[in-house]
């Protein structure tokens, strides 16, 4: 059973089996965690979240057919679930709102995962939007067009999200880790 | 290498210095060229004025450096016992899954039901060996024994197309 195809899982849950649906659950568990952790911030709620997509499939399975790949389709349901969930919590802020807190200057010792730490406590800090946008392009691999396409967004609006997104990284990186440690680790 | 600020560069407006209109041109397409969306053209104007250009390369070195850490986001586990939470939690779905032992399970169904339309089925099997069979054939009186045989060859039938059936289901099972 755990090295059945995608399909053969797919159609086997859909009709009830919860074996095949288990393999799937452990197959993307760490995509979808991932994903709901990126997009929620907060370990305990990512779960959650991830966990009710994970129902949420199983539920929808029967309607599944397959016009999309089975990962895009459960992410969909990821996505729509951690939006919902964000959209509880709190209203909207902007980018330069959110990013708008001062930084300490360059820290003297610096490692690669540093860098990879640096991005993605920056990237919590995004506003959700830009956050989604940008976790669904790099992290789920997702195209322009799809992500405009889950997110009911015009395709202008989330290139965009990404651009400043990124520039805005790229930014707080210089100022938290400066070009001296930078280049030193880029060389190496 | 080319020549620092050739006429060919400064026709298609790339400059050599930190802050010209090439510099303004190419940081505006810069995320476009680390993601290679950056069509061919001016892909090649970028590389023309990188080569010359010490502020574009650290730009450029800035926003590789963003976009392969991005690229390359670990992948987080949840908690243990995470996979084993959501099966519990899943609701109970009232679907019916065509296995083997469904068709093994109608075995003796089938068998009942022959034997509950033992009489109609007799008669048909002596009409037809009456209309296929020349010489004449006279079916045993139905005795207890007779009966018994009867039921004994329904069951075994049944029994012979269920598990032809149930070979069919696993396979089927099997295949998708
Ligand atoms: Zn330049």
């Amino acid at each position: 059973m755990e090295t059945a195809s995608e399909d053969v899982l797919v159609s086997r849950s859909a009709r009830g089996d919860e074996q095949a649906f288990g393999v799937l659950v452990e197959r993307y568990k760490g995509m979808l965690y991932s994903m709901s952790r990126r997009l929620m911030k907060d370990p305990g709620r990512a779960e959650d979240a991830a966990q009710e997509s994970f129902i949420k499939a199983w539920a929808a399975l029967p309607g599944f057919k397959g016009e999309s790949k089975f990962s895009s389709w459960l992410y969909r349901i990821c996505y729509n679930t951690c939006i919902s969930e964000l959209r509880k919590r709190k209203p909207e802020v902007e980018l330069d709102e959110a990013m708008g807190v001062p930084v300490e200057g360059p820290v003297q010792e610096f490692r690669n995962r540093d860098i990879q730490a640096t991005i993605q406590e920056e990237v919590s800090k995004l506003p959700d939007d830009y956050r989604a946008a940008l976790t669904l392009y790099h992290f789920n691999g997702l195209s322009y067009e799809e992500i405009a396409k889950l997110t009911h967004k015009p395709m202008g609006t989330i290139k965009a999200h990404i651009h400043r997104a990124r520039a805005v990284l790229k930014t707080r990186l210089l100022e938290r880790v400066g070009w001296d440690n930078l280049k030193e680790v880029m060389w190496q | 290498m080319r020549e620092k600020g050739t006429e060919g560069q400064r026709d298609r407006g790339i400059e050599r210095s930190g802050s010209g209109a090439g510099c303004e041109l190419l940081r505006s397409r810069l995320q476009d060229y680390v993601t290679r969306e950056l069509e061919p053209e001016s892909r090649r104007l970028f590389d023309a004025h990188l080569v010359e250009c010490g502020e574009c390369q650290h730009e450029l070195a800035l926003m590789t450096a963003v976009v392969s850490t991005l690229d390359h986001q670990p992948v987080l586990d949840p908690q243990p016992g995470f996979s084993e939470k959501v099966m519990r939690s899943l609701p109970r779905q009232r679907v019916f899954v065509f296995s083997p032992w469904w068709s093994l399970a109608l075995a003796p169904l089938l068998a009942g039901a022959v034997w509950l339309f033992r009489t109609p089925l007799e008669r048909g099997i002596a009409g037809l060996l009456g209309r296929y069979v020349p010489v004449s054939v006279t079916l045993p009186a139905l005795t207890m024994q007779s009966a018994g045989i009867a039921a004994a060859a329904v069951v075994g039938l049944g029994l012979l197309v269920t598990a032809g059936g149930a070979v069919f289901c696993w396979r089927a099972y099997l295949r998708d």
